[in-house]
């Protein structure tokens, strides 16, 4: 997982790209695999939870998100998501 | 003035339906229907509850005409002081694409890539703080459907 966050003036930026192959039910009967996708993504800086998202099978292939949240500079972001076979997957960052 | 109204009313609400946004919320264990549902009316209505849609105060930007249905930039916006934001479709099986709760005091300026079948129409729905369903439609099309492997 990529994660970047810019703090400008009390808020800051952040963008992430998941690595995940966001397999659907209609691939999934297709290629005669497990359907396989990102369900929840949170993003926490000091505990406190900053963005949060349920997700479906339509988001696209290793999706990015972007989003804005109030913070500041030098605090640690830390980003987690689940998929649909339970796995999880979390990276932290500073704040620039 | 209206909106004042809204506010007073909603409190209320508010109050009543939802504890408290710093908690967290997965979508798909508390409203595990709405993620089956295949036309947008019915997510929405199997997510909040009620139909009744107000347009205005949300942006929804996609291209007009997407070249690659497999990943689709979608921006959604809203200065509404908002509980939680959703995004539909109308193109692939299932419409609910993402549920997105907001936190005490956040902003929404959201920015994902989605997949679509085929050319359709977009939905966003904000619920703001006040009880109400703001939506924004945007239909687009697409050049090469992206939901087929």
């Amino acid at each position: 997982m990529k994660l970047k966050a810019k703090a400008k003036n009390g808020i800051v930026k952040a963008k992430v790209m998941m690595k995940h192959d966001m397999i659907t039910y209609d691939q999934a009967k297709k290629k005669g695999v497990k359907p396989n996708f990102i369900t929840y993504v949170t993003a926490s800086v000091d505990g406190k939870i900053v963005y949060e998202v349920s997700t479906s099978q339509f988001l696209s292939k290793n999706p990015i998100l972007k989003y804005k949240f109030r913070g500041e500079k030098g605090k640690k972001i830390t980003m987690t998501w689940k998929d649909l076979l339970g796995n999880t997957k979390s990276s932290t960052k500073k704040i620039k | 003035m209206q909106r004042r109204k809204f506010l007073s009313f909603g409190a209320v609400a508010v109050a009543a339906m939802m504890p408290s946004s710093l908690s967290a919320t997965d979508y798909r264990k508390t409203k595990p229907d709405t993620w089956t549902s295949h036309t947008v009316d019915d997510s929405i209505k199997k997510l909040y509850g009620t139909g009744k849609l107000i347009e205005e105060g949300v942006t929804l930007k996609t291209p007009d005409v997407a070249a690659n249905g497999g990943a689709i930039p979608v921006d959604i916006s809203s200065n509404i002081a908002a509980k939680s934001v959703a995004l539909f479709q109308d193109a692939n099986p299932e419409s609910t694409v993402a549920v997105w709760t907001v936190p005490e005091n956040g902003i929404i300026d959201y920015s994902l890539k989605i997949k679509m079948k085929a050319s359709g129409t977009m939905t966003v729905v904000v619920e703001g703080l006040d009880g109400k369903l703001y939506v924004a439609n945007k239909t687009l099309q697409v050049a090469l459907g992206g939901c087929e492997g």
